[in-house]
């Protein structure tokens, strides 16, 4: 009889659970197919390090981070007793009385425990210390869930003091029965559907930070523009979203006050796929205002601990926006730049060559020169920042380093393709590759990391492959050995102390991992790092990504995100910041002069200016 | 000599400037001008333009020219063209112009040369006006040519806006006779069907129109010193603008920034004060045609744009610059 009524509660709480997982897998199979496989061993690593061994989880919020891996392990680890509770409930067979499982029980109680401890802090962190990250209300189901958890482990651990054949303890093993399979009912439609989804969609996380693989425009691609246009991987994301908000609290934009929440994207995909309106637009589900926020600056994918991509969502979303010519008007003045002179700027070329003339700059020759240097539309036009590439030069030149430019180089096309005009950006991409291919570099070095995300990453669709590195990356390895020069600068000579911050570009700390390189030549060039808030492979960006340095309403709705980074800088107490990206450069140096008297002590350097001087 | 035709632009009643210029143009070329009024109240900017040394004036009054339709002023000049047989068509290189200007040339099957910035070998030049030449901008401003028509007449040319002064038009002893022309237009053929004109919602300050701007940054250093650049523009008649740092302080209206965040302008004469010339600043201003830097910083990237560079102290150029306007 017993066995009977297991049975039926067991096969309906089964079939709960089958239904709600297997309309989401229809979603999610509705979608046009994305998953890709590629870079195996890479992706294995990441499973281990981020699943298994809760990596991600753990490294930026390490308390909770840590308690949450001590309830995934125990849950891990209660796999094969749950199992064996259910074969003998179901009476198909009874391995409790073998030794093992005896050695088996002994040895779940520290998971029992630990996963006890863990789930009370994760409890009351939710339901009483409500960090801003987890959502502005309390998530009745999550703490229904954390209290099963705790119910299912003081359950489990009850049954050592407790006969089995009394009526307390069939009531506690029908407890503990009971409670898996309401837990099991109750997952798939709330965020610990991140149970089942998460191993699979870190699995499928690309393995390049923010991949937005070429549109086909023979196929007549155009980006994303309804419902129905979320790829499965996309669809995938949606359902496995934990709500952590660890993409919130680290996104630049929100953080300065604009609309834009990347977990909200996420969500908003969500709720959309399961209401089904197939060809609502993603301008009216995510908000046309919100996409355009977005600096791609990657802090919410890379920071993800379940492996959900929100740049191709975003900028796919814009590219569809774009294909009807719904992009803003700033946006418009620039592709008009870009097409008209093939630079962001609108510029002349002969304000480049003017430029390479007074560098003496050679046209490169592979037969002559080590290296090509990709001087891009900051090099080529910004008088500021040439002053940068000047002290490259002479850095390369003094090491005996033969370089050369390319006569006739166009912006890469990042501006574009990160804004989701795919179609210009393919115009200055096949013109590019096809100067790169006839010049024939093996190696490119750039100062700026945008161009070096753009020529390494985006151009290898095209299938052009050639190795191009940050200046920090090659001149911290040509002046490996030396010593800052004893006259320079960095005791300075008016007397007044010289405190070093340095600013990590997206670009360059997070989408390329260079985090050690500009360190390192800084503490060789005599610089003592005041690391500021957000540093190394997670920065704050400066505000200047994903075209929003034309962007003519910086400040609204909130703050400017480079006024927002200047303080984060400032409050290091350090009075020079060094920067290694020509946006970075000019938002905070903008920043600076807007704030006026509060920002004069500051002094900007470019991390090649401040080898220059003290080598 | 060849015989010139204007058509001069007016709207119910209301001359277009440029109308003037295309007869400074005109007057270049050659001797032998007729000017051409369309549309409807003609007579009154007839009467303005019978001042200009010219053989006469003629109006062309029909139904079909109000409102203005691509359809109607191609078949209506079209027609006038065929009456008067000029040698040469000469319009202002005005929004409208450019509208239909294409089609009538087409339609004629003759030469049109757009934009034009000078003209080589007319009358001015003491030339026969036979073998006269066009100067154009090609490839953006980068360079320019000079063009001639080939093929029968007439050929078609447009002026660019302000390639002459209107003030320097040659003025008549007495004002040349006023006659009109009767045309026959099949309104039925007129495709377009216009609405009623409008102007959308501009900025309150529309600094991309100014001829002189007078910009400030952050070499001003308080806001009470403001004044003299206020004073300069007065001066030399110039709208103010600024760097966006100044703007942020408040101390100029937002709607005064130039540069990337702010407006693009292209006046004849930009005066940079104090401006360090960053490149967001830069791209908003590099269309103008005279740039006027002053910067105590030799190294100020304002120099590398700037026609002229002053390097001082802005407190006591700009002041003298005022007193030498004023004297």
């Amino acid at each position: 009889m017993a066995t009977l009524v297991f049975w039926l509660l067991f096969l309906g709480f089964v079939a709960a659970f089958a239904a709600q997982v297997a309309r989401r897998v229809w979603i999610i199979a509705a979608g046009p197919d994305n998953f890709s496989f590629d870079n195996l061993p890479f992706r294995i690593k990441r499973f281990v390090f981020d699943v298994v061994l809760q990596k991600r989880t753990i490294k930026e919020r390490p308390l909770p981070g840590l308690m949450h891996a001590l309830v995934f392990w125990g849950f891990v680890a209660f796999g094969g007793y749950t199992s064996v509770e259910f074969l003998r409930g179901l009476g198909i067979v009874d391995l409790t009385g073998t030794a093992w499982f005896h050695l088996y029980r002994l040895a779940l109680v520290p998971f029992a425990s630990a996963v006890l401890i863990g789930i009370v802090f994760l409890l009351v962190r939710r339901a009483f210390v409500r960090p801003i990250a987890l959502g502005d209300h309390v998530s009745a189901e999550s703490i229904v869930i954390a209290l099963f958890i705790a119910t299912l482990m003081v359950t489990f651990l009850v049954t050592f003091r407790l006969d089995e054949r009394t009526t307390a303890g069939a009531v506690n093993w029908w407890v503990h029965m009971l409670v898996i399979l309401a837990f099991l009912a109750l997952i798939p439609a709330s965020k610990h559907f991140h149970l089942v989804a998460s191993p699979l969609t870190v699995f499928l996380k690309s393995p390049e930070l923010g991949n937005l693989p070429n549109l086909d425009f023979e196929k007549e691609e155009v980006g994303l523009e309804t419902l129905k246009d979320l790829k499965s991987k996309m669809r995938l994301d949606a359902f496995t979203c934990v709500e952590c908000g660890r993409c919130q609290v680290n996104c630049p934009a929100w953080g300065a006050g604009k609309a834009l929440n990347p977990k909200k994207i996420i969500l908003q995909s969500q709720e959309a796929l399961l209401a089904g309106d197939a060809d609502k637009k993603l301008g009216a589900i995510y908000s046309e205002e919100v996409l355009w926020q977005c600096t791609t600056c990657g802090a919410c994918e890379n920071q993800c601990p379940v492996g959900i991509e929100h740049l191709p969502i975003l900028i796919g979303s814009r590219r569809g926006l774009v294909s009807n010519g719904d992009a803003p008007d700033y946006l418009g003045a620039m592709y008009n730049q870009l097409e008209r002179r093939s630079n962001i700027w609108g510029l002349g070329y002969d304000q480049r060559t003017k430029f390479v003339q007074s560098a003496a700059l050679e046209t490169f020759d592979p037969a002559k020169h080590d290296v090509m240097v990709w001087l891009g539309c900051a090099g080529s036009f910004d008088g500021d920042f040439q002053k940068s590439l000047r002290s490259l030069f002479e850095i390369l030149r003094g090491r005996g380093i033969k370089f050369g430019v390319l006569a006739k180089e166009k912006c890469t096309g990042d501006p574009a393709k990160r804004t989701g005009n795919e179609y210009m950006f393919q115009e200055l991409a096949n013109a590019n590759i096809e100067s790169l291919k006839a010049a024939g570099p093996k190696k490119i070095v750039t100062s700026c990391p945008h161009c070096v995300k753009t020529i390494g990453n985006d151009y290898r669709k095209f299938g052009y492959e050639v190795e191009i590195v940050h200046s920090s990356v090659f001149v911290e390895e040509l002046t490996r050995g030396l010593a800052a020069s004893p006259g320079g600068p960095a005791v300075s000579t008016d007397g007044v102390e010289r405190r070093v911050t340095f600013h990590d570009p997206c670009y360059l700390g997070r989408y390329a991992g260079k985090v050690d390189e500009p360190r390192a030549l800084l503490t060789r060039f005599g610089a003592d790092i005041a690391e500021p808030e957000r540093n190394r492979d997670n920065p704050y960006c400066c505000g200047a990504g994903g075209g929003l340095l034309f962007a003519d309403k910086e400040e609204e709705p909130g703050s400017r995100i480079s006024d927002v980074r200047f303080k984060q800088l400032q409050a290091t107490g350090a009075n020079v910041v060094v920067t290694a990206c020509p946006f970075c450069s000019i938002m905070l140096k903008g920043a600076q002069a807007s704030a006026g008297s509060t920002g004069e002590a500051t002094q900007f350097v470019d991390l090649m200016t401040f080898v220059k001087d003290r080598l | 000599m060849p015989g010139i035709l204007v058509v001069a632009e007016q709207r119910q009643g209301k001359l277009n400037r440029a109308s003037w210029e295309s007869i400074v143009g005109a007057q270049q070329i050659g001797n032998n001008i007729t000017v051409l009024v369309p549309g409807t109240n003609t007579h009154g900017p007839a009467g303005e333009l019978a001042a200009a040394q010219v053989r006469e004036v003629v109006t062309l009054e029909h139904p079909a020219l109000e409102p203005y339709t691509p359809d109607g002023f191609t078949a209506a000049l079209a027609d006038a063209i065929g009456q008067l047989s000029p040698d040469v068509v000469v319009l202002p290189h005005t929004y409208q112009t450019r509208d239909f200007a294409p089609k009538l040339a087409a339609r004629l099957d003759r030469a049109i040369i757009t934009d034009v910035t000078a003209v080589k070998g007319g009358a001015a030049d003491q030339g026969t006006g036979v073998s006269v030449s066009f100067v154009r901008p090609m490839f953006q401003g980068k360079l320019t040519a000079d063009v001639q028509p080939q093929g029968p007449g007439p050929h078609f040319v447009t002026f660019q806006i302000g390639a002459y002064r209107a003030d320097q038009v040659a003025k008549g002893a007495a004002p040349a006779a006023v006659r009109t022309l009767s045309i026959d237009v099949d309104a039925s053929k007129i495709r377009q069907k216009p609405e009623a004109p409008f102007q959308q919602a501009k900025q309150a300050v529309d600094l991309s129109q100014a001829e002189r701007i007078v910009s400030v940054g952050r070499g001003i250093k308080e806001q009470a010193n403001i004044h003299i650049a206020e004073e300069l523009a007065a001066a030399i008649n110039a709208e103010i603008a600024a760097s966006r740092p100044i703007c942020d302080a408040g101390w100029l209206p937002m709607e005064r920034q130039v540069g990337s965040s702010g407006q693009t302008v292209a006046p004849k004469l930009y005066l940079a004060l104090g401006i360090s010339g960053a490149i967001q600043h830069l791209v908003g201003m590099k269309g103008a045609n005279t740039i006027v830097a002053i910067n105590k910083d030799p190294d100020a990237p304002i120099f590398e744009v700037a026609d002229f560079g002053i390097v001082g102290d802005l407190f006591e150029i700009v002041p003298a610059i005022i007193a030498a306007v004023k004297s």
